[in-house]
């Protein structure tokens, strides 16, 4: 009962450092604390902690980039426990007709425009604003608009920072180098307490860069408040960075103005300027920016080569004038002066198969298709490569680096996806290994439509390995609940021998003593009652004597270990207890532990032997031989006495128990005999193999078959005993 | 040997865990869910149908629904709405109220919410569906549209002149709708009055605004610009403003995004704008009625709201335009 006590305290500590750990990690993952401060790895293209609903968002020179101008388009990242805290970054924007900022306390993100809850604050074109207001599924921006003195400007940074303490909500913006400083606040009664952090455009796109996350205090909130300018510490952009960034070829004038010339369509470069290259000019769309810009209208696509180093985004409409040079499946424009018309919505792809995409028809064409993903490889500039698969043709697709590898732990091998890019034959790409290659923009062109089948290789490997351990497991069940059993049987048997050896036992000796007496007090002339009473005497002794044996049979607590031969012995010298008879025992070779379940029965079928020997042979010298050999034990019981002849009555003897307990450990039974000249009986059982995975199979193989031969063994002796 | 007592303690407490956690879990399961109308527009972020936000969240207010508001990014992401549309049949929502950014690719989603017994509102421009089984349609009357359209041309041009329609989009059946009925309405009632111009609309502003300036340049003695979109309204405002041409072209707009500036745009004559917070309210309130299995209309024609400068400031004009969809429950005061 102690025992069982100090389990339960065991079991209990054991439960109450579970609980604790399991509150302590719940407490560390709700920690408003936890990961701050925060400073993004755009520098280093690492953006795997980044979510992006919506958008086109890509690590380019160290800095998060969306050249989409898809309204509402975020990216998250952080805690959505976080509570008081400040978020600042350096933010650019791709166009005039929009805003972009940034989130904090977000949560219930969904893409949508204003499909979250949490608090934006945005640089906008359109009125020269800096913006800040709720969104909750719907947005909610504060009455009061904060013009800035010089306007918003497209293609210039700035540097905003927005700050949530308790329910009061801070936005302040600066530009870089200027002295000027805006700032708003509001104080939403029924604020929306913690959330993540985001980078949010509207209409335009934009670049971030130096994105930092700080645990914010009441100082921190009163410092804003009162106007503390907000220039970023960490910032001294790279000077030619800024300076391609800050000087457009598109100037207003531009985008407004009317494009002229011959404009052609792009199908019509592909054959006419196969002699002799020409300037053109085409308008379309843009559909790839990095890491070639390519150029798509309804007739086609067209590479565009070394392009000015401007900021285009997706979907802007362009009017390109440049070399025509006509390739095999589609043209390619050298030297090319591009101007923006306007932007517009991202061209949707075609749907094609990859047997269609392989015929070139579809070269420089953005385009969506289906495909079995088979592996990936990192390529030249740290690109991720994407081998594909459909039906019998192979394609790879080519991811930019940055947020590509954040895709890895999505992806699966023998995953089904669906891929959107531009289709490209070059075989400066394909390396001629496979028919095209698709460039794809970012992550969000890729989606896995399902995952690997359930019947891979590795699954199956996986299921086998299971059916294995629980086969294992089922068989060490079996054979505890069997050790049980056979334990269960042996305490019942000591229980009986006490009650008979308590009863029987002492009946026969009180008998044997009332006997006596009588015996001791007839008269002398009485000499037929004497003789009577001599044989009851000698009776009941014989009976005595035969239950003392069968208690000593009954009784096992000699086989308390494996050691079946010291029982033997103890149990042969119980039973020769007063007489001449020599027991030797034997032990050959190397000794190793004997499982219960074959023990007892070599026990049973030893003990059944040496019985026979003393009752029936007279034997003057009795050996216990013990053999172990590598797989296997034989138990040799030998004796010198009378032996009996072979073949005559060998089922009295209580062979015929012998041999049916030696079937039900599969062991060879073996009897030898002759008159005069004893008798020897062998019991060669087999072993379990030591533990080894390579064992395991034929073990399992032979327990099964085991249990088979001993299920047969029961079935005849019922047979035998009707 | 545990004493007995002890044996009953911890017996105790394993039942008390146990109970304990089943009526949690009982609770949990058992709390009333809020019930979520979702309501779907064109896109978000407009002006043009934040109204309609507003009207939902009034129609709504203190009856224990809750609305589910997106939309997609832009007016022609068809495959996105159709994806919303999708997770709101999906989180088996009480009612759908939906406005349509195509008229034949929402065909299909919507039969399959209604299959899912879901009630369904259509408001703004009609689907090929008709009405009943648990579909309403809460339209704008673009008929009256159209016509008002061509009243206040009439009025402008004095019976005789030359007019340019811009905007016609055939994935809106009401935007055709009022196209047919404004010209219509000019054979029959000015005949003096000339369309020498239709072009086709779309969401690209800068395209719309090139679309206005070439149709201006075309026609130099144009006499008026009727926008049946919001895109090619602003097109044209700045497609007068950066051609510099006399104030005398007016533009009948239909539908803007957001208040009309007729300060800022001395071109502008009037807008005709579809009644879109009054549409968002009386959907969730036919929605609601239906939960009540109270008796719904199968359709409402709202009648557009003219918008003069003169009326801009009117009190019917204000609420049209409001975008508290917050009704006061955000409660804050802004400081610069």
């Amino acid at each position: 009962m102690r025992g069982r006590l100090h389990w339960g305290l065991l079991a209990l500590a054991a439960l109450l450092c579970a609980a604790f750990a399991l509150v302590a990690m719940i407490v560390w993952r709700h920690s408003p604390r936890r990961g701050l401060p925060y400073r993004d790895s755009f520098a280093a293209g690492r953006a795997d902690e980044w979510r992006a609903f919506g958008g086109d968002w890509e690590l380019i020179h160290g800095m998060m980039r969306n050249d989409s101008d898809e309204r509402g388009a975020k990216l998250l990242a952080g805690s959505r426990y976080w509570r008081n805290y400040s978020v600042e970054a350096d933010v650019y924007l791709l166009g005039d007709s929009g805003d972009a900022g940034l989130i904090i306390r977000s949560s219930d993100e969904e893409q949508g425009v204003n499909a979250y809850s949490g608090y934006y604050a945005g640089l906008r074109t359109g009125d020269n604003s800096l913006v800040l207001g709720r969104a909750d599924h719907g947005w909610m921006e504060t009455s009061r608009q904060v013009p800035v003195a010089n306007g918003i400007r497209p293609f210039h940074w700035y540097h905003l920072k927005l700050l949530a303490y308790d329910c009061q909500i801070v936005a302040a913006m600066s530009a870089p180098g200027d002295a000027f400083h805006n700032s708003v606040s509001i104080d939403d009664t029924n604020c929306i307490r913690s959330g993540r952090i985001g980078l949010r455009s509207y209409s335009a796109g934009g670049i971030w860069r130096n994105v930092i996350v700080r645990t914010a205090s009441r100082q921190d909130l009163l410092a804003m408040l009162k106007g503390t300018p907000v220039l970023s510490e960490l910032t001294v952009p790279d000077p030619l960075q800024l300076e391609s960034l800050n000087n457009p070829d598109t100037s207003e004038e531009q985008v407004n103005g009317l494009p002229g010339g011959t404009v052609r369509t792009i199908r019509s470069l592909r054959l006419r300027f196969l002699a002799r290259p020409a300037v053109v000019t085409i308008r379309g769309v843009v559909v790839l920016t990095t890491p070639r810009l390519y150029v798509q209208d309804a007739t086609g696509g067209v590479y565009v080569q070394n392009p000015p180093g401007q900021p285009l985004k997706l979907g802007d409409e362009v009017e390109v004038s440049g070399e025509a040079h006509s390739g095999e499946f589609s043209p390619m424009l050298k030297h090319a002066t591009v101007r923006v018309l306007w932007e517009r919505t991202p061209m949707p792809p075609l749907s094609v198969t990859a047997a269609e995409a392989s015929t070139g028809k579809y070269d420089a064409t953005f385009i969506e298709m289906r495909g079995v993903l088979n592996g990936w490889e990192h390529g030249p500039g740290n690109t991720l490569m994407l081998d594909l698969q459909d039906g019998p043709q192979s394609f790879r697709a080519v991811l930019n680096p940055g947020r590509s590898d954040s895709l890895l732990s999505r992806l699966k091998p023998d995953s089904v996806v669906r891929v959107r890019g531009i289709c490209v034959v070059d075989p400066v790409l394909t390396g001629n290994l496979t028919p095209f290659v698709l460039l794809l923009r970012s992550n969000e062109d890729l989606n896995v439509i399902s995952g690997p089948p359930w019947w891979s290789a590795r699954h199956v490997f996986a299921i086998g390995v299971f059916v294995f351990l629980l086969s294992i497991g089922t068989f060490a069940l079996y054979h505890r609940l069997e050790n049980w059993r056979l334990l269960a049987i042996m305490s019942e048997r000591a229980r009986l021998a006490h009650e008979m050896h308590d009863t029987l036992a002492q009946s026969f000796a009180g008998i044997g003593f009332q006997l006596q007496a009588i015996r001791n007090r007839v008269p002398d002339g009485m000499p037929v009652i004497s003789q009577q009473l001599q044989f009851a005497s000698e009776l009941v002794r014989h009976s005595h004597e035969e239950a003392r044996r069968s208690l000593a049979t009954l009784h096992s607590e000699e086989l308390q270990s494996e050691d079946v031969l010291v029982a033997l012995d103890q149990c042969a010298r119980r039973m020769i207890e007063g007489s001449a008879v020599q027991v030797i025992t034997l032990r050959e070779g190397e000794v190793r532990g004997i499982p219960l379940r074959i023990a007892d029965p070599l026990y049973r079928i030893g003990q059944e032997a040496i019985a026979n020997a003393i009752r029936h042979a007279n034997p003057a010298t009795l050996t216990l031989r013990l053999s172990f050999r590598k797989n296997s034990v034989s138990l040799d019981i030998e004796d010198d006495g009378a032996g009996f002849v072979m073949g005559d009555g060998l089922h009295g003897f209580g062979i015929r128990g012998m041999r049916r307990r030696a079937q039900s450990i599969s062991a060879v039974f073996n009897i030898r005999s002759r008159s005069g000249g004893g008798t020897q009986i062998r019991v060669d059982t087999p072993l379990p193999p030591r533990f080894g995975f390579a064992a395991l199979p034929g073990f399992l193989w032979k327990i099964t078959m085991e249990h088979r031969t001993n299920v047969r063994a029961r079935a005849n002796s019922r047979i035998y005993s009707r | 040997m545990v004493p007995p007592d002890r044996c009953f303690g911890s017996t105790k407490i394993a039942y008390f865990v146990v109970t304990a956690i089943s009526s949690l879990w009982v609770v949990a399961c058992s709390a009333p869910r809020r019930t979520v109308i979702a309501v779907i527009p064109q896109t978000d972020g407009t002006m043009l149908w934040q109204p309609a936000h507003v009207g939902a969240e009034t129609a709504v207010r203190g009856s224990g629904l809750s609305i589910y508001w997106n939309a997609p990014a832009r007016e022609d992401d068809v495959e996105a709405q159709i994806d919303l549309v999708e997770r709101a049949i999906d989180r088996r929502v009480a009612g759908l109220v939906l406005v349509p950014d195509q008229a034949l690719s929402l065909i299909s989603p919507v039969r399959r919410s209604l299959a899912h017994g879901i009630q369904v509102v259509i408001i703004g421009s009609p689907l090929p569906i008709p009405a009943g089984n648990n579909l309403s349609y809460i339209l704008n009357d673009d008929v009256a549209a159209g016509h008002m359209a061509a009243q206040r041309l009439d009025v402008l041009l004095h019976g005789r002149g030359t007019v340019a329609v811009l905007g016609i989009d055939p994935d809106f059946m009401g935007i055709m709708i009022r196209e047919r009925s404004f010209e219509e309405y000019l054979a029959q009632h000015d005949p003096g009055i000339h369309v020498v111009d239709r072009e086709m609309g779309s969401f690209n502003f800068p395209q719309q605004q090139q679309i206005a300036q070439t149709t201006l340049r075309s026609h130099r003695d144009l006499g008026a610009i009727v926008a049946l979109m919001s895109p090619s309204v602003d097109g044209a405002l700045a497609a007068l403003a950066s051609m510099h041409v006399r104030q005398s072209v007016k533009v009948i707009g239909f539908d803007v995004s957001g208040w009309p500036l007729f300060d800022r745009n001395l071109n502008l004559d009037c807008v005709i704008q579809e009644n879109t917070r009054l549409m968002g309210q009386k959907a969730v309130e036919i929605i609601e009625a239906a939960r009540q299995h109270r008796p719904v209309p199968t359709q409402v024609i709202l009648p557009p709201v003219m918008i003069t400068r003169r009326s801009s400031d009117a009190a019917e004009v204000r609420w049209m335009f409001s975008q508290d969809w917050t009704l006061g429950r955000s409660k804050w005061s802004a400081q610069q």
